[in-house]
């Protein structure tokens, strides 16, 4: 009798398991560790074009904001498509992420090809009217770059930044990406050999893109983990070619990504718009798994 | 070998090799081809190009001085045309743009502005016999780059303008003017003294250091010789004008360097922008050129005659290309509009098919 009634309740706790949220405060073994310290934040990319799927990714980013309490979001760029009028501000971004910001969720945006140059003085990117610009979170210095034009004022300020910063993790993100396995644009080679031998230099652990509207997440390349996540509106399906530099990669649907730095590890979660997920790990400053 | 043909191998032959070599590179080992590019970038675009322009304005000049003066009547239709096709390659440039959400690109409706003057002669020399219509062709061309050289003259992501920069541009005019004053008959004087000031102002104010030397060139030695024969009987011509003959070789390895360095860009890079600058040079500058000739009334050239003579101006190709390094800084914007200023080569065959196809001047 007892056997049996230990034998329901191991069945009936499997299935609260398999019920419960991936992601809960103290389990080491979910993807984020959700731990009370670490910073978090989220990454989407090619969003904003006010469409139901946009829609849907924000509400799925709203519900695991709700389990793993994210501060911020990246946004790596063509924030809006099409017209950018005060009115296309609200439907674009401030009417999907509203449950996010009101719950005090701070954005910071890049820009992409499709936004426009004044954007950045949106109150709500917080840019304060600068087209490339640096904050700190934590330990972790974020450097947001405009590579619409990476002029060469621009690549001496990465370069001063990097210099100086202190903190144990270095982060940038921009819209077009150094690497990318995508088939409409796929890697800026241009870009790559301007920012990455100061990305090298200067110990740049993880970079974020957008632009190729897919999820990919590559080889570490010369030490450096980069992310392309522009699916988070848009969605260029079966774009991605996958190559040996591809580590993760996901162009089914739309998608975002969920983050977490604590200590010396960086974990990440990709979500798909339904909520499933689809990539996630761990990023060692020195080095990755 | 014809005239044109002539012509295009005493200017143009190394210029195109660079950017075929340029192009495989770029597209077959792209890390070290843009490595490459990006070096020689500063050398070539903005220290080497500077003599290339001066070559050209000697040759305008020289055009234009006494001796050859030419008459208003052949001078004020290329100029109309020449305002009118950039207003249409603007307004065309824009039209495009609007139908886009990519109004990142904006500024490059200056790139389209560009004309490829030597190509332009090449095909005004094949399709013509009419002195006249060369002659149009060249001020036509020359006007354009001109204007388009006054509006990317200011490169946008330089530092900014100061008057102590400026002055050395002055001061640099003033070295000149007192060069010739003096009788200065060596063309090293001028370069030696006058050049790096002027340079460096340009390079200090943040004016594209490539124009350099044109505010230069009205003092250089120079001896008359008709508009037409602009770019040709080079060697015969050398003995009275000492920059062509002393530049003459160099200026054929900065074209190569110029076509190698800028001609490079990634196939895949084909987006908005390539479209936006080939629909302006190819669609709007023909159509301003001949709305604009249309207003003015000229009846110096038969219709046939003016559409054939617009289609040969809506190539952009080299000059294009420079003006685009000035207009966006390295990455995807400069990539899109380069595509489309060697796109702009398409120009030349539909220009060719025209003249067969509506029995214009040597297909007549």
């Amino acid at each position: 009798m007892t056997r049996r009634l230990l034998g329901h309740l191991l069945v009936l706790a499997g299935i609260a398991l398999a019920l419960m949220p991936p992601v809960s405060a103290g389990e080491s073994a979910a993807p984020l560790p959700n731990r009370l310290a670490s910073l978090k934040f989220a990454a989407i990319g090619d969003n904003g074009t006010g469409e139901q799927p946009q829609y849907d990714v924000a509400y799925q980013m709203d519900q695991w904001h709700q389990r793993f309490s994210f501060d911020m979001v990246i946004m790596l760029g063509d924030n809006l498509y099409g017209s950018q009028q005060p009115s296309d501000f609200v439907r674009k971004f401030e009417r999907p992420y509203k449950p996010l910001l009101d719950a005090g969720v701070k954005f910071y945006a890049s820009l992409g090809n499709h936004d426009n140059r004044s954007n950045d003085a949106y109150p709500l990117f917080n840019m304060n009217g600068d087209r490339y610009y640096t904050y700190v979170k934590k330990d972790v210095r974020f450097l947001v770059l405009d590579t619409n034009a990476l002029d060469p004022p621009q690549l001496a300020w990465v370069e001063r930044i990097l210099q100086a910063a202190s903190e144990r993790w270095k982060i940038a993100y921009f819209h077009h990406p150094l690497y990318s396995n995508g088939g409409r644009h796929g890697s800026e080679v241009e870009l790559r050999v301007l920012l990455e031998p100061l990305f090298v230099k200067y110990g740049v652990n993880v970079v974020y893109s957008g632009h190729d509207h897919i999820y990919e997440r590559l080889t570490p390349q010369r030490g450096i983990t980069y992310f392309v996540a522009g699916a988070s509106g848009e969605l260029r399906r079966g774009d991605l070619r996958r190559s040996p530099t591809t580590a993760a990669g996901f162009d089914q649907d739309r998608s975002f990504m969920l983050n977490e730095v604590a200590g010396d590890d960086l974990f990440f979660q990709v979500i798909s718009r339904t909520g499933s997920t689809v990539d996630n790990g761990v990023i060692h400053r020195k080095g990755t798994s | 070998m014809s005239r044109s043909w002539r012509d295009a191998l005493a200017y143009y032959p190394l210029l195109p090799i660079g950017a075929l070599i340029a192009l495989v590179w770029a597209n077959t080992a792209s890390d070290s081809y843009f490595r490459l590019a990006q070096a020689l970038a500063f050398p070539v675009n903005d220290i080497g190009v500077a003599f290339g322009i001066a070559s050209l304005a000697q040759d305008v000049v020289e055009a234009l001085g006494p001796g050859h003066a030419l008459r208003w009547r052949t001078v004020r239709l290329p100029i109309v045309i020449a305002i009118g096709g950039i207003l249409g390659t603007a307004v065309a440039y824009a039209t495009y743009l609007h139908f886009t959400d990519e109004q990142i690109l904006g500024d490059g409706w200056r790139i389209a502005c560009g004309v490829d003057v030597f190509v332009c002669v090449a095909l005004a020399r094949l399709v013509f016999r009419r002195r006249a219509a060369i002659t149009t062709v060249i001020l036509f061309a020359v006007t354009s780059d001109a204007i388009a050289l006054i509006l990317v003259s200011r490169r946008p992501f330089a530092t900014s303008a100061d008057a102590v920069a400026l002055s050395l541009i002055v001061l640099a005019v003033v070295v000149s003017a007192l060069l010739r004053r003096f009788g200065a008959r060596s063309m090293w004087g001028y370069l030696a003294f006058a050049g790096p000031i002027a340079w460096l102002g340009c390079y200090w104010s943040g004016l594209q250091p490539a124009l350099a030397l044109l505010p230069l060139v009205p003092f250089f030695p120079h001896a008359p010789r008709p508009l037409d024969d602009l770019g040709s009987d080079l060697h015969e011509h050398a003995r009275l004008s000492h920059f062509e003959s002393v530049f003459a070789y160099p200026l054929q390895a900065v074209a190569f360097l110029f076509g190698l360095t800028n001609a490079g860009v990634l196939l895949r890079g084909i987006d908005t922008g390539t479209w936006a600058v080939l629909t302006a040079s190819l669609i709007g500058r023909p159509a301003g050129i001949l709305l604009s000739a249309a207003l003015f009334r000229d009846h110096l050239f038969r219709w046939k005659e003016l559409f054939v003579i617009a289609l040969i101006g809506s190539v952009g190709l080299a000059f294009a290309l420079f003006l685009s390094t000035s207009v966006f800084p390295e990455g995807p914007l400069l990539t899109q509009t380069k595509l489309g200023a060697i796109a702009t080569l398409a120009g030349s065959g539909i220009a060719i098919a025209a003249a067969r196809a509506l029995r214009v001047g040597r297909f007549a």
